[in-house]
């Protein structure tokens, strides 16, 4: 099921014949519908058409609907762009091992907080949920930082978002609508706690786990304010969205910026491929491309995992 | 099965409030050691002012960077030798080493008496070790005094001797006391065969990590309240005559400009809020009309398209917004190259006109084929009898819609509501920040915003402090009122 689809159930049986009114009604929606998508997906669409088009062609202004002379420097000439190269590196690095040990803590935490028999469980569950509802804003949480001596520092990426209560809530749900008598006979089998977690609470919670990767590395790779916030006096370690934002806000001196780096070619290959305005949409593309890539493949566990978090945990 | 438990009670062996008491003391010492760890206002290794006053024991032990980037002169003078900081932060770590030891020990405490036993091993080694550390930081500390009264450079380097030290020193004495007392207590007691713990002792255990961490990030903030009463700004000492009590709170509603700002972001905020509000019934139309559409695939297709906004970051979304808007964007060139459109091209971004207006048509373009999601999840757990039955008494679809599609939705629709409600002063910052602009800047700026500006950007600590305490205490309430509202209305609890 990769869509929740409700046709099935509330779509009018062919058998009763449509009113004029209805024909309109199911024209109106097409359209509606046929236009409200065509808006979602003709801003990726117009920015890749013009980063594979010819560059004189994208600066007149010529490229709206297809591409014209179709080419692929402007990507091989994001080598050049300052600091580009390391943001990639740390949102990378960051979403694989950010979003692995934010799913390891979850599962953990997901499953022991199932265990009624836990010493003052309910005070410790109830101690995390608060924490999604109640922050001590933004400043404090600042200053907090400042002191364990996080800023500036890649570990400010990984160790804040180990501890997610909304996916532990989602895990632990997902852990209680599995059968009871599983575990049980586990227990009287002789196994331990931890043995039980591994051997059978993990491997039957592969879809919630997949789910909470999914959105726990989309949420690393598009992280913006914890960067911003953090790493304002260290470039290398800022994220691809904090370059972006901060190539978004140079006027043009981009492509000055990058001058020295193309200096070998051409003047003409220079002038075609120094165009500050092209050079964003490339690294916006970048910056996109990936998760329009995970997307097909992972919409059914984002559905999912927005189903879970309906059902209260 | 009560049977069995009161077996169970009868065998366990019931402690003496006599040697519960030491047990007690000695895990809230070694506790109270861990988290004075992060702590940084007694950080024991802090033997110059020039140290960071916001470097805890824990960041002096593992960053020379932070430690030092108040004292690149002095070290390159020679009037702190790099090694005498490098010693430093090897006694630090063994100092937070033997807390962790400690800390082992307070862990075995809660397991069966031969487990009590064995566990007392590592806070007395841990105490040793932190009395070792904590001599070598006196030692170093007297080194880098001595040094700099040699150079006469005292007011240059800023010896001291730091309050944490002494608190450590004590905590050090009462680990390594409380864990003699214990053995004294338990060494002549007969032990188990097999170290055991109880099972919810076990699983608390296995929580703690998770438990710390979530004090440490999210309960730990709190403490920086403390700056809402002081006179501060970054890199300042908070010492007693920088109290100043509730002043910040005074300005925040006597000062003429700073009520004038508070008042045009609060406006913002609610007015951008509540256009969000007044527009949550979107996603419902959206799910309903969807529905209604005869096929299948065309659903899917339009639900999977438009659900791809609302995984792209606000800075993509700002590209976007360039791409098209900009004066070289798509709408500019279309007008002049498709349309024939000659005259100067016009940046539809940075207008102040309408911003609000902007803003919710963004964050509906990214958000409201998401948020549809729940609704058509919705609408397919509808009862089918239902439609059956209302067509058999001749409804026609929007009689279907009205009358059965809608009201089941309700129930979700109310809750989504009064989240949004709870949640009126929190429109996060990202959306704003990133389309700010000269023009816009008066409109744009909501509460949010305003605290990262006057917090982060202008480094007003105090000030943004007083607006996020505000925040979050209304935020709370609100979130209660709107509990309490659901759970009269529906008689369920929405948190």
């Amino acid at each position: 099921m990769s869509t929740v689809s409700a046709t099935s159930k509330t779509n009018h049986d062919n058998r009763i014949k449509r009113s004029t009114g209805d024909w309109i009604f199911d024209l109106f929606l097409y359209i509606l519908f046929g236009l409200f998508t065509f808006l979602c997906i003709f801003p990726f669409y117009y920015l890749f058409i013009n980063t594979i088009s010819d560059n004189s062609a994208v600066t007149s202004g010529l490229v709206n609907f297809v591409p014209v002379g179709i080419h692929f420097n402007n990507y091989v000439a994001l080598k050049d762009v300052n600091e580009l190269g390391n943001s990639i590196i740390v949102t990378v690095s960051r979403t694989i091992l950010g979003t692995a040990l934010m799913v390891i803590t979850s599962a953990w935490a997901g499953y022991l907080v199932t265990k009624q028999k836990m010493w003052r469980r309910s005070l410790w569950y109830r101690a995390l949920v608060v924490t999604m509802y109640f922050n001590a804003g933004l400043v404090p949480w600042y200053m907090n930082m400042l002191m364990l001596g996080l800023t500036e520092n890649f570990l400010a990426y990984i160790i804040p978002g180990m501890v997610a209560p909304y996916n532990i809530i989602l895990v632990k749900t997902y852990i209680e609508s599995i059968p009871s008598s599983l575990e049980e006979s586990a227990y009287i089998d002789g196994a331990s706690s931890v043995q039980v977690f591994y051997k059978i609470i993990l491997p039957l919670s592969v879809p919630i786990l997949a789910t909470i990767s999914i959105f726990g590395a989309v949420g690393n790779w598009n992280s913006f304010q914890d960067s911003l916030l953090l790493m304002s006096n260290s470039t290398r370690l800022q994220t691809l969205q904090h370059r972006l934002y901060i190539y978004l806000n140079q006027s043009s001196n981009l492509a000055a910026a990058m001058g020295t780096g193309a200096g070998g070619m051409s003047t003409q290959a220079a002038d075609n491929l120094l165009n500050s305005k092209v050079i964003k949409y490339t690294i916006s593309m970048v910056s996109i491309i990936p998760i329009l890539l995970v997307y097909p493949f992972m919409q059914r566990f984002f559905v999912k995992g927005i189903m879970l978090g309906a059902v209260k945990g | 099965m009560e049977g069995i438990q009161k077996r169970y009670q009868a065998v366990k062996p019931k402690e003496p409030l006599g040697r519960l008491i030491p047990y007690w003391i000695h895990r809230l010492v070694i506790l109270l050691s861990g988290l004075m760890v992060f702590f940084s206002p007694l950080n024991p290794g802090r033997v110059s002012e020039l140290i960071n006053e916001n470097a805890s024991l824990f960041t002096t032990a593992l960053s020379f960077g932070t430690i030092t980037n108040t004292m690149a002169r002095p070290l390159k003078q020679g009037w702190i030798l790099e090694g005498d900081i490098r010693a430093l932060m090897l006694a630090c770590a063994l100092v937070v080493v033997g807390i962790l030891l400690s800390a082992v020990g307070g862990c075995m405490s809660v397991g069966n008496i031969r487990m009590k036993k064995r566990g007392l091993v590592f806070p007395i080694a841990g105490s040793l070790l932190m009395a070792f550390g904590l001599y070598r930081i006196h030692t170093i500390g007297q080194h880098v005094s001595s040094l700099a009264t040699e150079l006469d450079k005292v007011s240059r380097v800023k010896p001291m001797t730091p309050d944490g030290w002494t608190v450590f020193a004590i905590m050090t004495g009462l680990i390594l006391l409380t864990s003699l007392i214990l053995l004294a207590l338990y060494l002549p007691r007969k032990s188990e065969q097999k170290m055991e713990m109880e099972e919810k002792y076990r699983l608390f255990l296995m929580f703690l990590p998770v438990l710390l961490l979530t004090f440490v990030f999210a309960y730990l903030p709190i403490y920086g309240w403390r700056f809402a009463f002081y006179n501060y700004s970054i890199g300042d000492a908070l010492t007693p005559d920088k109290y100043v009590g509730f002043y910040w709170f005074r300005i925040l509603v006597e000062n003429e400009a700073t009520r004038r700002d508070i008042l045009r972001v609060l406006t913002n905020t609610l007015a951008m809020s509540g256009l969000g509000i007044a527009t949550s019934w979107l996603p419902i139309a959206f799910a309903v009309l969807l529905a209604e559409v005869r096929s299948t695939k065309f659903q899917r297709v339009v639900q999977t398209l438009t659900t791809i906004p609302n995984f792209i970051s606000w800075v993509l979304v700002y590209a976007i917004a360039l791409a098209i808007f900009s004066t070289d964007g798509f709408i500019n060139s279309f007008l002049r190259n498709v349309m024939g459109q000659t005259g100067a091209s016009t940046d539809y971004l940075a207008s102040a006109d309408h911003t609000w207006l902007k803003m919710l048509a963004w964050g509906t373009w990214k958000g409201v084929g998401w948020s549809a999601i729940v609704y058509i999840a919705g609408i397919a757990g509808i009862d089918q009898q239902l439609y059956e039955a209302a067509r058999v008494d001749g409804a026609n679809r929007f009689h279907c819609i009205w009358h059965i599609t809608i009201p089941g939705l309700l129930p979700t629709y109310m809750v989504m509501l009064l989240m949004s409600i709870a949640g009126i002063l929190s429109n996060g910052m990202e959306q704003y920040l990133v389309f700010k602009n000269a023009l816009n800047a008066d409109v744009i700026q909501v509460l949010d915003l305003y605290v990262y500006n006057i917090g982060i950007g202008n480094g007003q600590i105090p000030l943004s402090t007083v607006v996020g305490i505000t925040k979050s205490l209304v935020g709370v309430t609100l979130l209660f009122a709107a509990n309490g509202i659901s759970k009269a209305i529906r008689g369920e609890s929405i948190i």
